[in-house]
C-alpha cells in the first residue's frame, strides 16, 4: 500500500490468534501513530446485533487488545476487564460508509481529462474536517473516501478509520485493499459536453473507456515484451517509460484494485458487465445504483453488490426512476447492498436509513443492519476485520441509547479499535482524542456528488 | 360540503387512472389515535361524514352512525394528516431540468407579485410520493433567491385539479435574509446594488416606504370631494395607475397575513426582525438554525418560527447536536415551532417531503417532548397559515384528512397503510409504486 505508514503484513483470517494480535498492536504502537493499546474491557448486558449472526438479547462483547476477544451471552473476561455497563442500550458494529466525499475540501474531481486514474484521493484528505467529526458522532467508523463522479475513471480511493483528533496517517485503514472510481450517465457527459469534448453522451463514455483500457493493454505489452527480453538477458531491451496513469489503468486489468462504479440506469448496468467480461476485471459495486431493481437478477450472479441511497430521487433524469424498495427488491435478488451517504448530512444517520428498509420492502433488523455494516465492509474489501461484532474483528462498536434501527437513536459510546473516540456524555465536542479548531468546510451537502451542479 | 370528489379523478400517477368515490361515512374503529389537540386515545373511535371528522372519542362513547363503513383499525395508529410548512410542490419535477423548475424569478429582489399559485403544477409527481407517507397538506413557497420571493399557497395534496388542491392563495409573503439574497455582489469584481445586507435592508426599508405612499395616495381623498368649486383639472386627479408589486405587500404591511422570512444566523435575525417590527409585520421565522445565541429574542418576539432543516449543519466549531437540540431549546422557551422537511446543505427539494415525520423523531431524539413534535408537523402549521380551524387535529368539525399507519408516525421504520384526504381513502399509489409492482412480478 503506497500510503499506509506502518509496514505491517496483513492480517489475514488463518492467522488471526491472540499471538499475532498482540504482535499487530506492538507494532502499531511502535509507529507511535497509534495511542497506547487500550485495556481490556466488557461491554454488558446490552442487545448486541451482531451483523453476522443475530442480535443477542443482554449479551456481553469482551474487547482485548483492541480486538473483539469474546461475544455472546457470557464470554469468558479475565476479572481485570473494565466493566461497561450496557443495559438498556444497544451495540452494534461501527457504520461503514462505502461512498463518502467528506474532508476532501470539494476536492473530489480532477475534471481536466475524463479518464485520471492516477489522482490519489489521500492527497486532498483534512483529517480535521469537521464532517468527520459530525460522521463520529453519528456512529460512523470507517469511510471509503472516493472521488466524484466528473470522469469515467477518476481516480483511486482511501479508507479511513474516523480516529478523530489522530493525525492524518493514523486514520488510515492499515493494508486496506485500493479501490478505483469509475462513472459513468449524466455526469460525464454534462462536464465534458458542456466544453464540446469528449464524452457528451453514453457512447462517447463507454468509447472513452475502452480507449483508456486498449492503450494499457498496449502499455502492458510493452513491458511484458522488455521483462521478456531482460529476463533472457538481452542487453539491448530498454525499459519502456513509467506512466503513473497506464499503470493505474494495468493494475485494474491485473485485479488489484477494487472497482467502484457510479452508474444509474438499469441499461448502463448491463454495459459495464460487458465491457468488464471484455477487458477482464470484476466490478465491486454498483454506486447509486438506482435502477438495480429492474436487473437484479442478471446482475446478482456477477457478484457486484452495489451502494444505494434509501430514498433519494428525482434529482436528474438518471434518478428519475428511483425507488425506495430498490434496496430490498435487489437484496431479495441476490445482490449484497449497501447503504451509503454520498452527503456530510445523511452521513450522520446512515442507522435511520437502514431503518427505513425495514418500511420500504421488510427488511429483517439483521439485513438492515447489515446494509450499512457488513455489506460496506465487502465492498470495501474489510469485511475480514471490520463489519460485524466477532471474535477476532477490530474493535469498532456503537453504543447507542435506543435500538439504531429507529429515529430516536443517539450513538452514546464509539470505539475504534477498542479505543473511545466519541462520547456524547463528555462535555464540549464529546471526542476523547480532539480538542482544538476543527476546519469548516461543508464540503458536500447532499444530492450526489455532482460537482457544479 | 360540497361533493368535490364526487367525479373521476385523474391521479398524478401517469397510467393509473384511478376511481375516487365521494365522501362516505366512515368509522374508524380501534386505533390509537393520536388526536394533537386532546392527547391520545388507546382504543378510539373516528367518524367522518361529509369530508368532514363528525366525531371523534374511546370506544363506546361515540355512536357509530347506521350504514357507515367501517375500517378495523385495530393495531394502527390514528392522526391527522401531516402539513409540511414549506415545500415546492408542483414548482419543480426533476431538479436538474430546468425547463421544469418554476422555482424563483430572480431579475429583482423584490418580488411580492409573483404568485405561487400561477405556477403550482397539480399533477406533479411529488405530491403523490409524499402522500403516501402520511403528507396530506402542504405550503408552497418559491425559492430563497430573492429578499421577496412571492406569496406562498396553501394545498392538500390530493385533488381532481389545481383549483381543488389550493386551500388558500397567497396565505403568506416569502422572505429572505442574509449571505445568499447578495447575490449581485462580486467580491472585488463586478457588483451591483444590492451587494452587501446594508443593500439589502435599505432596499426592502424603501420598498415598504412605497408601499406606505402608495397606500397614502390610494386612500387621500379625492380632489374634487375636497374642492369642489375647483375645476381646474388636476394631474392628481388622474386615476392612480396600479403598481402590482406595491400592491402585492399592502395585506402585508397592513398585517393582515403572516410573512415567512427564511434566515439562518443570530446576527440576520436580529437585523431582519428590527426592520419587520418597524413596519409591524406578523412575522413567521424560518430556519433560524445558526441563531442559538438569540433563542431568550426570539421568543420574547412571540413569533413562530419553522424550524430547520433540523439537519443543517452546526459550524465548525460547535457540538454536533448544536442544531439537532434547536426545536427542543425554542419549544422549552415557549416558542410555537413548526418543522421543515428539507436536507440539509441545500434548497428546499420535496422529493424527500415524505421524511417530514423523521425530521419530528430526530427533534424528538434530541429533548422535543413527542407531543410538541407531533404538533410541530400539523396543528402548529395550520394555525399558523390560517388554516388552525379546519385542519391539523383530529376534532370533530375539521376537514377528514387522516392517516392509519402501522406504527409511531414519527418512526422509519412505520409504514404508513391508508391517508384520508377531505374523508376520501386516497389511492395508495405513486409513480413509485407502480415501478415497484411491475418489477415485482
Amino acid at each position: 500500500m503506497p500510503h499506509s505508514v506502518c509496514l505491517l503484513a496483513p492480517v489475514s483470517r488463518a492467522a488471526r490468534s491472540f499471538i499475532c494480535l498482540a504482535i499487530v498492536a506492538a507494532a502499531f504502537a511502535a509507529c507511535g501513530a497509534q495511542p497506547a493499546t487500550p485495556a481490556d474491557f466488557v461491554i454488558q448486558n446490552a442487545t448486541v446485533m451482531t451483523a453476522s449472526h443475530g442480535t443477542i438479547e443482554h449479551g456481553t462483547v469482551w474487547v482485548h487488545a483492541g480486538k473483539i476477544a469474546g461475544v455472546g451471552a457470557q464470554v469468558n473476561a479475565p476479572a481485570s476487564a473494565t466493566a461497561i455497563d450496557g443495559s438498556g442500550l444497544w451495540l452494534t458494529p461501527g457504520i461503514i460508509d462505502p461512498h463518502s466525499h467528506s474532508a476532501l475540501d470539494s476536492d473530489v474531481n480532477e475534471a481536466t481529462s475524463p479518464v485520471t486514474p492516477a489522482m490519489h484521493m489521500i492527497d486532498a484528505f483534512d483529517n480535521r474536517d469537521k464532517a468527520l467529526y459530525q460522521a463520529l458522532a453519528g456512529g460512523v467508523t470507517t469511510e471509503l473516501l472516493l472521488h466524484g463522479s466528473a470522469n469515467m475513471i477518476g481516480g483511486q480511493a482511501v479508507v479511513i478509520k474516523n480516529k478523530f483528533g489522530l493525525d492524518r496517517d493514523a486514520m488510515l485503514f492499515p493494508n486496506a485493499p485500493g479501490s478505483i472510481k469509475f462513472a459513468s450517465g449524466e455526469n460525464p457527459k454534462r462536464v465534458y459536453g458542456s466544453r464540446d469534448q469528449l464524452p457528451s453522451t453514453r457512447m462517447g463514455n463507454f468509447a472513452v473507456m475502452r480507449q483508456a483500457f486498449e492503450d494499457a493493454k498496449a502499455y502492458m505489452a510493452e513491458w511484458d515484451a522488455y521483462n521478456a527480453k531482460a529476463a533472457k538477458g538481452d542487453k539491448t531491451a530498454t525499459a519502456p517509460k513509467k506512466d503513473l496513469k497506464l499503470e493505474a489503468l494495468a493494475d485494474v486489468l491485473r485485479g488489484k484494485l477494487y472497482v467502484q462504479i457510479h452508474c444509474y440506469r438499469a441499461d448502463e448496468f448491463l454495459t459495464e458487465e460487458a465491457i468488464a467480461h471484455e477487458y477482464g476485471y470484476k466490478i465491486r459495486a454498483f454506486h447509486h445504483a438506482l435502477e438495480m431493481y429492474k436487473v437484479a437478477g442478471k446482475i446478482a450472479p456477477e457478484d457486484t453488490a452495489i451502494a444505494t441511497f434509501a430514498d433519494w430521487w428525482g434529482y436528474k433524469d438518471e434518478a428519475w426512476d428511483a425507488i425506495p424498495w430498490n434496496a430490498v427488491m435487489s437484496l431479495r435478488k441476490g445482490v449484497r447492498v449497501a447503504l451509503k451517504s454520498d452527503s456530510n448530512d445523511h452521513i450522520r444517520r446512515l442507522n435511520q436509513e437502514a431503518g427505513k428498509m425495514v418500511h420500504y420492502g421488510g427488511a429483517s433488523e439483521d439485513e438492515a443492519i447489515r446494509m450499512v455494516t457488513l455489506n460496506p465492509a465487502w465492498i470495501i474489501g474489510v469485511d475480514d476485520r471490520v463489519g460485524s461484532i466477532d471474535v477476532g474483528k477490530d474493535a469498532d462498536l456503537v453504543l447507542w441509547n435506543q435500538d439504531p434501527l429507529s429515529t430516536y437513536a443517539r450513538a452514546q459510546k464509539v470505539f475504534i479499535d477498542g479505543d473511545l473516540f466519541f462520547d456524547a456524555s463528555l462535555p464540549g465536542f464529546g471526542t476523547p482524542h480532539f480538542s482544538g479548531a476543527m476546519h469548516g468546510e461543508d464540503g458536500f451537502g447532499g444530492e450526489d456528488e455532482e460537482d457544479g451542479q | 360540503m360540497r361533493q368535490v370528489f364526487s367525479f373521476a379523478l385523474l391521479l398524478a400517477a401517469g397510467p393509473a387512472v384511478l376511481m375516487a368515490a365521494g365522501p362516505k361515512t366512515i368509522a374508524i374503529t380501534g386505533g390509537k389515535l393520536l388526536t394533537v389537540s386532546h392527547g391520545t386515545i388507546e382504543n378510539g373511535v373516528l367518524v367522518i361524514a361529509d369530508g368532514k371528522i363528525a366525531a371523534v372519542g374511546e370506544a363506546g362513547t361515540v355512536q357509530v352512525p347506521a350504514g357507515a363503513e367501517i375500517v378495523d383499525a385495530r393495531g394502527l395508529t390514528v392522526y391527522p394528516g401531516l402539513i409540511d410548512p414549506e415545500s415546492n410542490f408542483g414548482l419543480t419535477e426533476i431538479s436538474a431540468d430546468e425547463a421544469n423548475n418554476d422555482l424563483s424569478e430572480r431579475s429583482d429582489e423584490i418580488m411580492p407579485h409573483m404568485h405561487v399559485g400561477d405556477a403550482f403544477h397539480g399533477e406533479t409527481e411529488l405530491i403523490p410520493v409524499a402522500r403516501l407517507n402520511g403528507i396530506t397538506n402542504a405550503v408552497v413557497a418559491p425559492a430563497t433567491d430573492d429578499s421577496i420571493a412571492g406569496q406562498d399557497i396553501f394545498i392538500q395534496l390530493y385533488g381532481a385539479d389545481r383549483e381543488q388542491m389550493i386551500l388558500g392563495r397567497d396565505v403568506a409573503l416569502a422572505m429572505n435574509y442574509g449571505a445568499d439574497q447578495r447575490r449581485r455582489g462580486g467580491r472585488g469584481g463586478h457588483s451591483e446594488y444590492p451587494s452587501t445586507r446594508m443593500g439589502l435592508i435599505t432596499q426592502l426599508r424603501q420598498t415598504f416606504l412605497d408601499v406606505q405612499d402608495y397606500m397614502a395616495k390610494q386612500s387621500a381623498p379625492k380632489k374634487d370631494d375636497a374642492k369642489k368649486d375647483d375645476t381646474k383639472k388636476d394631474e392628481k386627479d388622474k386615476p392612480q395607475k396600479r403598481d402590482l408589486k406595491l400592491e402585492a405587500l399592502i395585506p402585508y404591511l397592513k398585517g393582515e397575513r403572516p410573512v415567512v422570512i427564511g434566515v439562518y444566523e443570530g446576527y440576520d435575525v436580529e437585523n431582519i426582525m428590527a426592520l419587520a417590527n418597524e413596519f409591524h409585520l406578523k412575522v413567521i421565522l424560518n430556519h433560524v438554525t445558526h441563531s442559538q445565541d438569540v433563542l431568550d429574542k426570539i421568543a420574547a418576539w412571540k413569533v413562530p418560527v419553522i424550524v430547520g432543516p433540523i439537519y443543517d449543519f452546526p459550524k465548525a466549531n460547535e457540538r454536533y447536536d448544536a442544531v439537532y437540540t434547536l426545536p427542543a431549546e425554542l419549544a422549552k422557551r415557549g416558542v410555537k415551532i413548526a418543522i421543515s422537511s428539507a436536507d440539509a446543505g441545500g434548497p428546499v427539494s420535496s422529493h424527500s417531503a415524505r421524511n417530514l415525520p423523521y425530521a419530528a423523531g430526530f427533534a424528538v431524539a434530541y429533548g422535543l417532548p413527542y407531543d410538541e413534535a407531533l404538533k410541530a408537523i400539523t396543528l402548529n402549521v395550520a394555525e399558523m397559515f390560517g388554516f388552525g380551524d379546519k385542519l391539523g387535529s383530529l376534532d370533530a368539525g375539521k376537514m377528514a384528512n387522516v392517516v392509519l399507519a402501522n406504527g409511531d408516525p414519527l418512526d422509519v421504520r412505520t409504514e404508513v397503510k391508508q391517508v384520508y384526504v377531505q374523508g376520501v381513502a386516497v389511492p395508495m399509489v405513486s409513480r413509485q409504486t407502480i415501478l415497484r409492482d411491475e418489477y415485482s412480478k
